[in-house]
């Protein structure tokens, strides 16, 4: 189950993320060029790693599932692409308060790492809505795998790119990590830490929260099933990975045939108790 | 005049300008966090609220035979069924 272990999930992240924000103010050292401004880079640098770093995974995850064809691998890959979306909105707000404070813009159209970031932010802000476009379940989580293999293997490749490129204004983090007096590395480590914990506590709740949605969705689908005899409950068009019981099952609700209630089906149903209705594997 | 400065050579702001815009990120991150945990106590109501009409449904319906439904019990895991 995807509750398990939530709990001390969510309480690490809780005491690492307090952790992180009083050392980033009380251990941390002042930077000598930025003074205080410099603060910000223990909240922006992490939001932008971990939101690179989780579309990177979701399109692992998306291997996974066009290997395996379990519809599950397509709900982690979407939670997690989900997720990176919402990390990389905070990447660039965050982002461009520091160069407002740092260098009186709040973008600079010049700066590749800057533009190369928002690329890859409205190439993953396709995603939804080229889920949303496809109707059928099956072929939505295909070519959403696709589109986040695809956009996943861009992702470095955009990442190095950027950093072949000449003109350094913006601050490199990672290799000059080393640079970094001991307090300041080991500050933005645990900085680090928190906000991938952060990440991956958000992702559990998310997949939590979808695994009992459908576990609802299929049980009541079995009730109405059980009372008319008939398929009644149909899929509204989502963004989101179908139930798993809808797309495991080999057949979406829409593409069923409807049966006559008066008439016994050729294949009778089987009982609720016969049937998983709490599995996604059902 | 600030936009011919190379981007670097800019002076550190003192702390009380500062302070706004590193209050500004920290809040940035911490509204993201509040905004999203909103969005999974609607959620959570969603559910609770679908759950209590299924309860209610299960309630009108009359005693079932042996072989059938008892939501009190967790269902049996179907032959050959991926465990999580």
């Amino acid at each position: 189950m995807y509750g398990k272990g939530l709990r001390t999930l969510s309480i690490s992240t809780a005491a690492v993320m307090a952790v992180a924000l009083g050392m980033a103010f009380f251990y941390a050292p002042l930077e000598a060029e930025q003074g205080f401004l410099q603060k910000i880079f223990y909240v922006h640098v992490p939001l932008a790693i971990v939101a690179l770093c989780g579309f990177v995974v979701g399109g692992l995850l998306a291997i996974q599932h066009l290997r395996t064809r379990d519809p599950r691998w397509d709900m982690r890959s979407y939670v997690t692409i989900h997720m990176s979306l919402i990390f990389a909105v905070g990447t660039l707000i965050t982002g461009s308060i520091w160069a407002k404070g740092s260098w009186g813009h709040w973008w600079v159209w010049s700066e590749p790492t800057l533009v190369s970031f928002l690329i890859v932010f409205l190439l993953y802000a396709t995603y939804q809505p080229l889920r949303f476009a496809i109707e059928d379940p099956e072929r939505q989580a295909r070519y959403a795998s696709v589109f986040a293999i695809t956009a996943g293997a861009f992702v470095p490749m955009n990442f190095i790119a950027v950093r072949l490129s000449t003109a350094y204004l913006h601050p490199r983090v990672l290799g000059s990590t080393s640079n970094l007096p001991p307090q300041m590395a080991l500050t933005f480590l645990v900085s680090l830490l928190g906000i991938a914990l952060l990440f991956a506590t958000l992702c559990k709740y998310e997949l939590t929260a979808k695994h009992a949605r459908s576990q609802l969705r299929a049980l009541r689908r079995r009730l109405a099933e059980q009372d008319a005899g008939v398929q009644t409950v149909r899929r509204a068009r989502s963004a989101a990975p179908a139930d798993y019981e809808q797309q495991r099952g080999g057949r979406s609700p829409a593409t069923q045939p409807q049966r006559d209630p008066g008439r016994p089906s050729a294949s009778p149903q089987p009982s609720l108790s016969t049937q998983s209705v709490g599995r996604p594997g059902a | 005049m600030m936009s011919l400065l190379p981007l670097g050579e800019l002076p550190a702001l003192p702390l009380h300008e500062a302070g706004k815009y590193v209050a500004g990120a920290y809040v940035v991150l911490f509204l993201l966090v509040l905004i999203y945990v909103a969005i999974m106590a609607v959620r959570l109501g969603r559910v609770e609220r679908e759950l209590g009409e299924l309860l209610e449904l299960s309630s009108q319906r009359p005693a079932p035979p042996s072989d059938t439904l008892d939501l009190g019990r967790p269902p049996a895991a179907p032959v050959g069924a991926p465990s999580e």
